[in-house]
């Protein structure tokens, strides 16, 4: 008999559910659709996506929302992917089909955005991309997608540009290198960049190792750096390896010249805190730091701090510009068809406004829906008496004042 | 006695229509369903609904009837997917063509699998189908290339859209693949019916329960496990072409995943392990719990739809641990008695 009540409790529990989904909210406003891994192995980064779109929009609608659309409040409605792209597929066309969402965004996973991508073509839906790298991701020909953040090719390319103003630097000769990255589609994008920079760059790789990103031991790994003792190491990890990695490197006291990493894992803001020490020295490639030269920079990331505990993220920063973007976008469309949405996003130049805290001076798409002016910046963790913090050193004119690179690691 | 026989002989004409007429409605109900539900959304999730029932109906055959229990039929979804895939990809045939291709690998691989596992017990069978099912994950991620076959290793495989059509099992709209996977499901679940009637399915359930007592009569357990697991894999991996028709875009994370192989035996456990009725009931709970509570849930309180899955997993296991089928046969067959009369002893 319990079986039978908690069924009909269960029917019931649907029951509302359903009725839940069909009460629709009132008019003037822009149902924007955020898919974001929100449990899951991404669920942490999912969520400071969350927060800093979250924070973006408050602002826009408490500034009086879309004035051309007679200050329309943009509406976020969020879906959880748990990074798994059929579930992202899902929530796609549940938006665009049940909850007839304007516009998409999203959806951090590159494996979830590529899918998500054919689906908003599909629909003639604007897809607005603000984090996922992998190149092909506008690389389909397709005219729905755009994307904030700088593709995974540009990354690998300034990794190397890097190096060689390093070496410029400090008059040092880097001849080997070793790749180290996490197995999946992220990691062994940028393995195959670097195996094309290293090529032309007449480096010798000494060690090609990918990894799976879920281990929770990376001993084998560190050993094999070990051996093959790099000058240089390159490194693409999730945040629990990136961890792991740099623990177990301490402990086996491996110490090439100098580190390299993705971002990423090593970008999150729990990898300092549980690494300390161990990460003092790292380079990383980023699309942002706290310490970055703009205008209101500074009292945005004060602000998310303030809301949420934490430093805004290079990720986070782009996420909170995309939604500015599409401010920019709405406002010139003065419309919320979708394809008015596209044609105007398609004519973006923004140069002014809170989405300028980016490390550069302008976002404008290409064809192919790419922002071209999207640039990275390397950073140095390093304590320089107040903790440990991450320091902007490349390219020299974002360099933070008065600080000198440490190369090679003491 | 005698007489009860004779009662029953003449009209036994109306009482089997009688008693197929719910199964039939049911049928019917599932036909009409996408002229009532025309939303996409909903349409979506009733296809995945479907294509689990089949997936576990499928499992059954091995995981239900055989008494062990496999978690690695993940595998075989993913070597389907990928099989017709790559083929289409690369050579231009139809998805139709390498599912059925795909699923004859599945049966070698399976038959494969089935050689040295079977002699395991217990845990030790399930742990066994798990490593394979890992370590071909692992395997394709780790290749971009099987010899003349672009794998495009953690990338995946994305289907362009561009022929849609039967012949290429690619539409724009969902109905055609609801009723696609109806058919599947229809055809999946009269297998099982035939076997569970057959010698094969009775020495299954004898080799199952005591296997010791099973051979000692005379069964060759392990051969007939290894004709039920050769059927349940080719089964299993004609889904994983139409997972990948449906989804259009594959990598290994998504059809190869532990989560798959899980997700079909929770399926299978909810709604009651060797029984016809077991895979369906179960997938028509958990799906919908699953998706809905994913909905709902997912923006506001990030995991809590995981959270539920879990309870409504650990209620069921704690006060029906056969599954939810064996009350709900009772009710049903309590109702059909009222309406029909005693005839319908059983």
């Amino acid at each position: 008999m319990k079986i039978v009540r908690i069924l009909v409790a269960s029917i019931a529990c649907c029951g509302w559910l359903l009725g839940a989904a069909a009460e629709a909210p009132a008019q003037a406003v822009v149902k924007v659709g955020n898919i974001l891994p929100l449990s899951g192995p991404s669920a942490s980064v999912g969520l400071q996506n969350k927060q800093a779109q979250d924070m973006a929009v408050q602002e826009i609608n408490d500034a009086g929302g879309i004035k051309s659309l007679g200050g329309a409040k943009i509406q976020m409605l969020y879906a959880d992917s748990e990074s798994k792209p059929e579930k992202g597929v899902a929530e796609a066309e549940r938006f665009i089909n049940t909850e007839k969402v304007h516009i998409l965004t999203g959806a951090w996973n590159s494996a979830v955005s590529y899918p998500v991508s054919a689906v908003a073509e599909r629909y003639q839906i604007p897809f607005l991309v603000p984090v996922s790298v992998a190149d092909k991701i506008t690389e389909q020909g397709f005219k729905y997608v755009f994307r904030i953040a700088a593709k995974d090719s540009w990354w690998t390319r300034d990794q190397f540009a890097f190096l060689k103003d390093l070496q410029a630097e400090f008059n040092a000769k880097v001849a080997t290198l070793a790749f180290v990255y996490e197995n999946g589609d992220w990691g062994k994008g940028f393995a195959e960049g670097w195996k094309k920079h290293a090529q032309a760059g007449g480096y010798k790789v000494v060690l090609d190792e990918p990894y799976p990103s879920t281990a929770t031991d990376l001993s084998p790994v560190v050993q094999k750096i070990k051996r093959a003792n790099p000058d240089v190491l390159l490194l693409t990890s999730n945040a629990a390896d990136a961890i792991l990695l740099t623990n177990t490197m301490a402990e086996y006291k491996v110490k090439p010249k100098a580190i390299v990493a993705s971002g990423g894992g090593h970008a999150d803001p729990s990898y300092l805190k549980a690494a300390g020490k161990n990460a003092r020295y790292l380079f990383d490639i980023v699309e942002w730091e706290t310490d970055v030269n703009k205008p209101g920079a500074k009292e945005t990331n004060e602000k998310f701090k303030k809301l949420y505990g934490y430093n805004l993220t290079g990720e986070s920063v782009d996420a909170y510009a995309a939604m500015y973007v599409l401010a920019d976008a709405l406002e010139r469309a003065a419309s919320t068809d979708p394809r008015a949405i596209r044609d105007a996003l398609a004519k973006t130049r923004l140069t002014k406004g809170p989405a300028m805290i980016v490390g550069y001076d302008a976002i404008e798409f290409d064809e192919s829906g790419q922002n071209k002016h999207a640039a990275l910046v390397m950073v140095q963790v390093n304590d320089l008496g107040k903790g440990l913090e991450r320091i902007t050193v490349w390219p020299k004119a974002s360099r933070r004042a008065g600080y000198k690179p440490v190369f090679p690691i003491p | 006695m005698n007489a009860s026989t004779v009662t029953r002989q003449p009209a036994s004409g109306r009482p089997v229509l009688l008693r197929w007429a719910p199964l039939l409605l049911l049928l019917a109900f599932a036909f009409a369903l996408p002229l009532v539900v025309r939303s996409a959304t909903y349409l979506h999730i009733l296809i995945l609904l479907l294509l689990y029932a089949y997936l576990t109906t499928s499992w059954n055959l091995v995981g239900g009837f055989a008494g062990v229990l496999p978690l690695g039929h993940a595998a075989f979804v993913g070597i389907g997917a990928y099989t017709s895939t790559v083929l289409s990809l690369q050579y231009g045939l139809s998805p139709w063509i390498g599912m059925i291709l795909g699923g004859m690998i599945s049966t070698i691989v399976g038959v494969l699998i089935g050689l040295p596992t079977f002699k395991m017990r217990g845990a030790y069978f399930a742990l066994a189908t798990i490593a394979f099912a890992e370590g071909l994950r692992v395997m394709v991620e780790n290749l971009d290339r099987l010899g003349p076959f672009r794998l495009n290793g953690p990338r995946g495989l994305q289907i362009p859209p561009l022929e849609v059509g039967f012949g290429r099992l690619m539409f724009a709209e969902k109905e055609p693949y609801y009723y696609i996977i109806l058919t599947m499901l229809v055809l999946a679940v009269g297998i099982t019916w035939a076997v569970s009637r057959s010698k094969l399915g009775y020495c299954l359930a004898a080799g199952g329960e005591e296997p010791e007592a099973a051979q000692s009569l005379g069964i060759n357990v392990a051969r007939l496990k290894l004709i039920a697991m050769a059927i349940s894999s080719f089964l299993t991996s004609l889904a994983g072409t139409f997972w990948a028709q449906f989804t259009l875009y594959i990598h290994p994370k998504s059809v190869m995943s532990l989560d798959i192989s899980f997700e079909i035996a929770f399926i299978a456990l909810i709604g009651g392990r060797g029984s016809i009725a077991g895979p369906l009931l179960g997938a028509l709970l958990l799906r919908p719990v699953s998706d809905f509570s994913r909905i709902h849930f997912g923006d506001t309180l990030p995991g809590l739809h995981l959270v539920i899955f879990g309870v409504v997993l650990i209620l069921v296991m704690l006060y029906q641990p056969r599954g939810l089928q064996e009350p709900l046969t009772r009710l049903y067959r309590r109702g059909m008695q009222r309406l029909f009369g005693t005839g319908e002893g059983g």
